[in-house]
């Protein structure tokens, strides 16, 4: 047997396992670009358009919700003017002017006016020349001539007026709401002013969010309210004014910084004209808390949107790596698998070829045998012959002797080999079986300093086998373990059993020798491999191990670190393979082989 | 009686010639035939005690050899001799009747002991069957018809 296992440690980088770690990796790369392309990219587009979709129809909605807000708030504030004018109207025309000139008819019908709440600030009656005929209010206007104001003239052609704001006399922004009654030929004039603080509270304490503000503005530009943040009433709006136009025209102003380097953000504006006066109503609000909501909803979206893309990703990742490890397995056991059935076919034709070869060596080895025995009887017959030749003679034969034997030891080592024997099945004592063979070498092993140690399964069932082949292995593989320890003082061989997976038995032998170098592992099961000295083995002993392992249905395999040791299991079924059992009974027993150990 | 009277059948010449001329020296009548044909010609006509057979030769091989031998019915007993690795094959030949088997190469003292084995059982079955004749012939005289053609047959 050979096991000088030298111990080269020049384990080279394997080029093979870093191509396969190329293709793994890039194996890796196409599924998750693959499932990028199929998964990732499909959801996004979806989720984008979805989210663009959503964003335009909820800034309609919003702008919608504004357009409403608008027109409500152009209504309320027509319908205050409107209400107020009628009033006025109505007082014209159902009292004559003397009716109203007479008395405190005029502070009567004042009161009744501002019974329910305080809406006129005054009112007077002023005839065509511009003279009060008759004031009710706060105010001291009697001695005021009004024939030269602007909205004398307009009221005196229109019948109805409504004054922007303006200060009057009185220093106050006010407007003012006139009506006129042709009696008798002569025009006069009914004349109201509304009180400020009501009107304004109308339009100026509308609250939108935060940042909203609504406000009136004129024809010119000048603020009929005080805005929330742009101004203060009479002020010149810093934005240019619209001519008129009919509807509410909505429209986002984007960031921009006005002549005085006032910042504004972006806003939602929003204008409608008032019929009558022709009054301009704005109602603006920053852009972002408008559509805060929407915009909430939406970074909601997308934040979700791209978390699942994102959990896809990783999942992808996991599934495969997952994947890749297994078809990395499935590889692995496949190139276990193939270099395994190459190594039987190989064995299996050497051991057809080991099989012809010894059948045909053995033959001239029989006739040169026999050939030395006629000349041996020769030699001892005569007496002719000097004791010198004779002395040559008997020591040349002895070494025809050992050399034959050699040859035979391996010729009938290779037909070992080559499976060309009978099994004789037994039931076996495993536990039983192994020490006794451990008995059998315990002494040549102790001289070496070698110990052994077992470590057997208790109650470990019995096994069908082959008890002389298997003592062959058992021998072969504890010598090559004993042998491994050369170049030690000492060593350790631990023998193990246990029972395996219910299929059989397993048996270790591990020793502390010196190793089998990893470009040795593939061929330490070939015949005729050793690192033994010429002559000291015939690299038939691990050799007839697998084989005779197989012929028994089991397996044998290695494990081996360079200077630690080795270890080698040896798998044995319960029952052997069925062809083995065929005949068990009628095969005498006396007819095995002879179990000669294949010694080195 | 000397030596037992023994018959090699090996294709091989030199090893029958060299055989021959050991066991000759070693006081046996040992004669070779080279084929399994020739072995059964000759055994038509002369008896041996022991027969050594090669399993593996050209033309009728060692096992149709025996079996032919085991027809004509004859005293004899087979050892097969071979380089066969096959042990099937020699245990085959054990169940056709051979005495024993041996491997090629083996020392001419393993072959003669052998020999001797076989030749101890030859003339004990010999004996025996005697006894067994003469049994027959004292019980029923007239069993000895019986062994006239048979005689007549055998030379």
């Amino acid at each position: 047997m050979r096991n000088g296992f030298q111990a080269t440690d020049n384990s080279q980088p394997n080029g093979s396992e870093k191509q396969r770690k190329t293709h793994y990796s890039r194996l890796f790369r196409r599924f998750i670009l693959l499932t990028i392309v199929c998964s990732l990219i499909p959801l996004l587009l979806v989720g984008w358009g979805i989210n663009i979709h959503y964003t335009r129809f909820s800034n309609e909605r919003m702008i919608n919700a504004f357009q409403i807000q608008v027109e409500y708030h152009r209504k309320i504030i027509e319908l205050f003017l409107k209400k107020h004018s009628s009033k006025l109207h109505l007082i014209a025309q159902s009292h004559p002017k003397d009716y109203l000139l007479s008395g405190s008819n005029l502070n009567n019908i004042f009161e009744i006016l501002n019974r329910e709440y305080r809406s006129f600030t005054d009112l007077g009656i002023i005839g065509a020349d511009g003279y009060h005929l008759k004031y009710i209010g706060p105010y001291d206007l009697m001695p005021n001539n009004y024939a030269d104001t602007f909205w004398f003239k307009e009221v005196m052609e229109k019948d109805l007026f409504i004054s922007d704001m303006f200060m009057g006399f009185r220093k106050v922004p006010h407007f003012i709401i006139a009506v006129t009654r042709l009696e008798k030929g002569e025009k006069w004039i009914l004349r109201a002013t509304i009180e400020t603080e009501v009107f304004r509270s109308l339009v100026e304490n509308v609250r939108i969010g935060n940042t909203g503000e609504v406000y009136l503005l004129n024809t010119k530009g000048i603020f009929q309210t005080s805005p929330r943040f742009s101004g203060k009433i009479m002020d010149k709006a810093p934005t240019p004014i619209e001519s008129f136009r009919e509807g509410i025209n909505v429209r986002i102003i984007e960031k921009h910084t006005d002549h005085h380097g006032k910042k504004y953000p972006r806003q939602i504006y929003s204008q409608t004209w008032l019929k009558d006066p022709p009054w301009l109503l704005v109602v603006k609000q920053n852009y972002d808390e408008a559509f805060s909501e929407v915009n909430h909803a939406n970074y909601a979206t997308l934040i979700l949107l791209h978390l699942s893309a994102l959990i896809i990703l990783i999942v992808a990742v996991f599934i495969t790596r997952h994947m890749i490890s297994v078809i990395k397995n499935r590889d692995d056991e496949a190139d276990k698998l193939n270099r395994q059935l190459l190594q039987t076919s190989k064995l299996a034709s050497i051991g057809e070829l080991s099989a012809g070869v010894a059948h045909e060596i053995n033959n001239p080895l029989a006739i040169i045998l026999t050939e030395k025995q006629i000349l041996l009887d020769m030699t001892n017959d005569t007496a002719a012959t000097t004791p010198e030749i004779k002395g040559q003679l008997s020591e040349s034969l002895e070494q025809i002797d050992v050399q034959i034997k050699r040859c035979k030891r391996i010729t009938h080592g290779l037909l070992r080999f080559s499976r060309r024997t009978q099994s004789v099945i037994e039931t076996i004592n495993t536990n039983q079986f192994i020490s006794e063979v451990i008995e059998l070498l315990e002494r040549e092993a102790g001289s070496g300093g070698i110990k052994f140690f077992t470590d057997f399964e208790e109650n470990l069932p019995n096994i069908l086998s082959d008890p002389s082949q298997l003592q062959q292995v058992m021998l072969n593989l504890i010598t090559n373990s004993i042998d491994a320890h050369d170049d030690k003082a000492y060593g350790s061989i631990h023998v193990r059993t246990r029972s395996n997976n219910q299929q059989g038995v397993e048996i270790v032998v591990a020793d502390t020798g010196m190793g089998i170098s990893p470009e040795n592992m593939d061929k330490i099961f070939d015949p005729f491999f050793t690192t033994k000295p010429v002559g000291k083995g015939t690299g038939l002993g691990l050799s007839i191990c697998y084989s005779t392992i197989k012929n028994l249905g089991g397996d044998i395999s290695v494990w081996s670190e360079v200077g630690k040791g080795s270890e080698f299991k040896v798998f044995l079924p319960f029952s052997p393979p069925p062809h083995l059992l065929e005949g068990t009974a009628d095969n005498p027993k006396d007819y095995q082989m002879d179990i000669a150990t294949v010694s080195s | 009686m000397k030596g037992a009277k023994i018959l090699l059948v090996d294709d091989e010449v030199v090893f029958t010639d060299n055989v021959t001329k050991l066991l000759t020296s070693r006081g046996y009548r040992a004669s070779a035939v080279n084929s399994g044909d020739s072995a059964i010609r000759l055994l038509e006509k002369e008896n041996f005690d022991v027969i050594v057979l090669d399993l593996k030769m050209p033309g009728m091989d060692g096992l149709a050899t025996l079996k032919e031998i085991k027809k004509i019915g004859l005293f004899t007993e087979t050892l097969i001799l071979t380089g066969h690795g096959s042990i099937d094959s020699a245990l085959e030949a054990i169940k056709l009747g051979a005495y024993d088997y041996l491997t090629k190469p083996c020392e001419i003292d393993e072959l003669v002991a052998k020999i001797e084995g076989a030749w101890e059982k030859k003339d004990d079955q010999e004996k025996k069957d005697i006894e067994e004749k003469i049994h027959k012939l004292v019980e029923s005289p007239a069993s000895a018809f019986d062994l006239f053609p048979k005689n007549k047959k055998k030379r």
